[in-house]
């Protein structure tokens, strides 16, 4: 066991978490410690991406990460991206098209989805956004509103 | 449960290996892999020796090669323009694995280290001729990756040797094709690498998908004999390809779909390389 303190820097503000054993996943870190509850646990295997977080603003998987192996770098969740720009623009996009049923996959769509906008001018296209989106399965839609939201979420952003 | 072990030199991170227990201790990379067999049980480590602070995250372009650090994500290969215009069968090859999220953690050496027969990497390298830059109780060393492959999740690696960095030549018209179930997120049923060098022998095929690991498809190379073969000399080298290959019938695939796949797809393979050849033999590609 390391003995040392965890820190991230979490939505922005340095954070220190105590006694965090080894082999916890930063996704659990995320929900159990810091109580952000926005990122979700799904597969737990890395299939499903509901558990996007951004790491130093790259899409990581919060479920195959160690918090361990993250230590002293910036970590970003839905909560975070939401309050900036590009990550309200996403979410706006997903309301107006309709892109959100159950909403369990959402804030892993609007993580992912954010970290590719975000500083990117101009956007990349809609094509590549969607590329980038792959890793996010969602069981309702049928992604056809999914796929409108992304095309109206870089509109607004570019 | 394992407890992390965070060496931070090379010589630190070997010294530790030796030490330990034969299946005590287990090297961590992107641990995309890795974390999901000691979830599952399959193995069960009491350390995990993290690669994360010693000084291999980067990607370096040398004259005549391309040295990538085996713990740069495959996400950093994939956003660097000149992966895509001067390999871009192992650009194809890397977007291909998981999803941008997955590949900001999963690495070229945690690929090698784990051997999966599912990787989609391991035959892009075969083919690509990689070699591997090890680091060891011995001192370095250089090693193709087709001598440390053996098996699942083994290798001809010792078990206090490490990989520092994977060597490819800097510019290489190759390709990477696959088949699977659904194009994204899934695992290939195989997937074959074709590459060209501009001295003979021309061409290197390999495959993967297979068991009990990927390999280099010498036979069907074998029919390759000229730097720019017809259709008609692509398709034996690919039925050659497919007759010279042992199968297996798993949930994924059976033996015979996958053996249709591979005489497919080799002919593609080679065919899309001969699209990326320059003009002149010789230059370095900047061609599709």
């Amino acid at each position: 066991m390391t003995d040392r303190p965890l820190k991230l820097v979490l939505n922005g503000t340095p954070r220190t978490f105590e006694e965090v054993p080894d082999a916890e996943r930063l996704l659990d870190t995320i929900r159990w410690r810091a109580g952000l509850k926005g990122t979700k646990e799904g597969c737990r295997t890395g299939d499903c991406g509901a558990c996007t977080v951004l790491v130093n603003g790259d899409p990581s998987l919060s479920c195959l990460t160690l918090a361990r192996e993250v230590d002293g770098d910036a970590v970003t969740t839905v909560e975070g991206v939401t309050r900036e720009t590009v990550g309200r623009a996403v979410v706006k996009a997903f309301e107006e098209n309709g892109a959100v049923q159950c909403g369990y996959c959402t804030p892993g769509f609007v993580v992912a989805l954010s970290g590719l906008l975000a500083g990117r001018s101009p956007p990349p296209s809609t094509e590549a956004l969607l590329d980038g989106l792959e890793g996010n399965l969602c069981r309702c839609t049928g992604y056809a509103a999914i796929q409108r939201a992304v095309a109206a979420a870089r509109e607004a952003v570019r | 449960m394992f407890t992390l072990a965070y060496p931070s030199t090379p010589e630190e991170a070997v010294d530790r290996l030796a030490r330990a227990a034969p299946g005590e201790t287990a090297v961590l990379g992107g641990g995309t892999d890795l974390l999901l067999d000691v979830e599952s049980g399959r193995t069960t480590p009491t350390e995990l020796l993290s690669l994360r602070k010693l000084p291999w995250r980067y990607l370096r372009w040398e004259r005549q090669s391309l040295v990538v650090g085996s713990t740069l994500p495959l996400r950093a290969l994939e956003v660097d323009p000149k992966v895509r215009t001067q390999l871009p069968g192992l650009w194809e090859a890397i977007v291909d694995v998981g999803s941008p999220a997955l590949r900001s953690r999963a690495t070229l050496g945690g690929n090698i280290g784990r051997c999966s027969p599912v990787s989609d990497l391991l035959p892009i390298l075969l083919a690509l001729d990689a070699q591997v830059r090890i680091v060891g109780p011995n001192g370095r060393r250089e090693v193709p990756v087709d001598a440390i492959l053996q098996e699942s999740r083994r290798t001809t690696l010792g078990s206090a040797d490490l990989v520092e960095a994977v060597v490819v030549p800097a510019a290489a018209p190759c390709t990477y094709l696959w088949q699977r179930v659904q194009p994204v997120n899934d695992i290939s049923q195989v997937g074959v690498a074709t590459a060209y060098a501009p001295t003979p022998p021309h061409w290197r095929i390999a495959v993967g998908g297979i068991q009990p690991r990927a390999r280099r498809l010498v036979e069907a190379e074998g029919l390759l004999r000229s730097a720019r073969p017809s259709d008609f000399e692509a398709e034996l080298a690919a039925q050659e390809a497919a007759r010279r290959s042992t199968f297996v019938t798993d949930r994924r695939a059976t033996e015979s779909y996958r053996r249709r796949l591979v005489s497919v797809l080799v002919r593609r393979a080679i065919q899309r390389t001969l699209a990326r050849v320059p003009p002149v033999a010789g230059g370095p590609s900047s061609s599709p």
